[in-house]
């Protein structure tokens, strides 16, 4: 049953990435416009910074003023990174030391919690409530879900079962829902980094140039 | 006037009441056909985490959902998901992806051009990083497309392409002007040879000027002039094409805003100068120095530089010489957003200042993460919003009180019409400059 599970888990990962890459191909479809005007700056060095400097608290205001949720979000997707590494050694059949799934559990446990004060917080908020669609929710709890059981299989090994279910089913849904941003986040800050580094805005300079 | 204004108001509103189908075809592909990879890419990205809200202007001043930059991208998203997206095809219910209708039209009337300066301060602090500003100004730009930009917006428009300029001023009192201004220089610098060029071959740079200029602050233009006189600049003015802004880059129509920038192009060749230099201005910095070439699909020959740049420089190598002490109250600058966040002029006005003036203070915050003023976006010429822009423009005021400074320094005009107007809203008791008038002060001839 679970070599068939496996299986399940490895052909929907397929699907899922060959459906990122159409997606991220598909948005060329719409055009690509090459620049014109002069660069001032280097869009290398607005790339690295969009990668950087510019998610931390004290660049970004965003982050400084929800430093909470900043924290939650950081905490949650660094739990589902571990997640699905976890759900990687469990299909390839790596033996993991104890040591390791004991970190595994805590960073697994830290990203439930936080991605349940994230869903908590979506359905509080009133503003956050307008803005939202029923797959920002969905996506949150399937999430939250594939979390969960990432965590109680590594005390219950017969769960692993419910774990390969939903990881199948979650990697089926990412290229659909809101979760699709797990690709194009690195494609929005490239072009980000680009924008604001050949416009010599980001990163910052300390003096003008002549 | 009044009546002409509602008049105008009511002629806008029946428009939009007798929006026909094909007109919304048109607004969608329109829309279609401004989208490229970028824009579809930022379309499928946003994660409606809400963090952008405290970063606009508009939502810290009232609060108001429609004011939320996520919510203001959704208006548009929405559309986008329900044409181009799977899931909003089959499913529009669960991305909340809907038909382009006359309600959500108006609706894109009054947030995307009625809520939104296009300053993009929601960019560097959206989660993933999309240009939200952008997108905005495709939309608004497919609603030209059907001549649903509001009124006072469209006007100022159409001006500057039938008259050449968006004040409507005649070739005439434009020569006028600049001679009288030549005379009054003269004068002021005791020397009968002193000169503003007009159509000068082969100078160095061209100059290029706001309208508002040579109608209502025309120290603004005399200012540089002296400076050039000072640095004994080679320099001329166009006798025709002088306009700096683009209000079509605020509409979003590219095709007018390629025929408004270029203008100063051809001028450019005609008159064989090698720097084209913006004045105070800073869309118009923006759209010229940045935009202009994507619209007109071609490379510049030529140099587009801020006249802050130039400035800048002359102060560096000594060709102007400034004398602090002239400026002895406390100024404070407030950095425009399209010539600093998406302009890169961000240190050149400081350095400028700091040689200029024996005290000045930063707001906070300052440069590419300052806070919009509210007179971006046309919303100084869309009347319809002047109480939100006044609302809006609050967060500024209260920017400008902290500093404690009495001179506000801005460069640019559309930016110091609205300081004007939040002074006199509220009692701030400062007085608002362009950097070079900073600059003429404190020079030493």
């Amino acid at each position: 049953m679970l070599a068939v599970l496996k299986w399940g888990v490895s052909g929907s990962f397929l699907i899922c990435i060959i459906s990122l890459i159409f997606l991220v191909l598909k948005t060329f479809s719409f055009g690509r416009k090459p620049h014109y005007a002069r660069s001032q700056g280097e869009g290398k060095k607005g790339i690295f910074y969009a990668f950087g400097k510019a998610m931390m608290p004290w660049e970004k205001e965003s982050a400084r003023r929800h430093i909470l949720s900043y924290l939650a979000g950081i905490f949650y997707h660094g739990g589902i990174f571990v997640a699905f590494f976890y759900l990687f050694s469990l299909v390839i059949s790596l033996e993991l030391k104890m040591p390791f799934v004991f970190v595994f559990r805590i960073l697994i446990g830290l990203g439930f919690i936080c991605g349940i004060g994230i869903f908590a917080k979506r359905i509080i908020h009133t503003s956050l409530r307008k803005i939202s669609c029923p797959d920002d929710f969905a996506a949150n709890l399937m999430v939250d879900l594939f979390l969960a059981l990432a965590f109680l299989s590594t005390f219950y090994p017969v769960l692993k079962t419910y774990f390969f279910i939903i990881s199948s089913i979650l990697f089926l849904y990412i290229p659909l829902g809101k979760i699709r941003h797990c690709v194009l986040f690195f494609y929005v800050r490239i072009l980000f980094g680009l924008f604001y580094g050949r416009r010599g805005v980001l990163p910052q300079k300390i003096k003008f140039e002549i | 006037m009044k009546s002409e204004n509602n008049k105008q108001k009511d002629s806008f509103e029946e428009r939009i009441e007798n929006l026909r189908p094909e007109d919304l075809k048109k607004v969608l592909q329109i829309f279609h056909q401004k989208l490229n990879n970028q824009y579809a890419a930022y379309l499928n990205s946003c994660v409606h985490c809400g963090l952008c809200a405290d970063s606009c202007h508009y939502y810290l001043a009232t609060k108001e959902i429609p004011a939320i930059p996520a919510y203001k991208l959704s208006l548009v998203e929405q559309i986008f998901k329900k044409y181009f997206t799977l899931l909003g095809k089959k499913a529009p219910g669960w991305v909340k992806a809907k038909a382009l209708t006359r309600d959500i039209v108006q609706e894109w009337i009054d947030s995307l051009f009625g809520r939104c300066t296009l300053c993009g301060r929601c960019s560097l602090n959206c989660s993933i990083g999309m240009n939200i500003a952008y997108i905005i100004r495709i939309a608004r730009g497919a609603l030209a497309s059907v001549a649903l930009v509001p009124p006072g917006l469209q006007s100022t428009v159409d001006t500057a392409v039938e008259k050449g300029n968006n004040m409507g001023i005649a070739k005439e009192d434009w020569i006028e002007t600049v001679k009288w201004l030549e005379e009054e220089l003269r004068v002021e610098v005791d020397d009968p040879q002193a000169k503003i060029p007009l159509d000068k071959k082969d100078a160095k740079l061209l100059y290029t000027v706001n309208p508002r200029e040579p109608m209502f602050f025309p120290l603004s233009i005399m200012a540089v002039a002296k400076i050039f006189y000072a640095a004994g600049e080679s320099w001329t003015l166009s006798s025709e094409n002088y306009d700096v802004t683009n209000y079509g880059f605020y509409s979003g129509d590219d095709g007018v805003s390629a025929l408004i920038s270029d203008r100063l192009v051809k001028s450019m060749g005609k008159l064989g100068t090698q720097t084209l230099v913006i004045a105070e201005c800073g869309h118009g910095f923006n759209s010229n120095r940045w935009e202009a070439p994507e619209w007109l699909n071609k490379k510049y020959g030529f140099d587009v530089k801020s006249i802050l740049q130039i400035v800048a420089e002359y102060t560096r190598r000594g060709r102007i010489k400034l004398d602090p002490t002239k400026n002895a109250e406390t100024v404070t600058l407030h950095d425009p957003c399209n010539l600093v966040r998406f302009g890169g002029i961000v240190e050149e006005q400081r350095y400028i200042l700091k040689q200029a003036v024996t005290h000045f203070n930063e707001m906070n915050p300052n440069r590419e993460k300052n806070f919009c003023c509210g007179g971006g976006g046309g919303q100084l010429a869309m009347t319809r919003f002047a109480k939100r822009r006044l609302e809006a423009g609050k967060i500024k005021a209260d920017q400008i009180k902290e500093t404690g400074a009495k001179i506000v320094a801005s460069p640019c005009h559309n930016c110091i019409d609205q300081l004007l107007e939040l002074n006199k809203h509220y009692e701030l008791g400062v007085k608002v400059k362009t950097v070079c008038e900073i600059v003429v002060d404190a020079l030493v001839i």
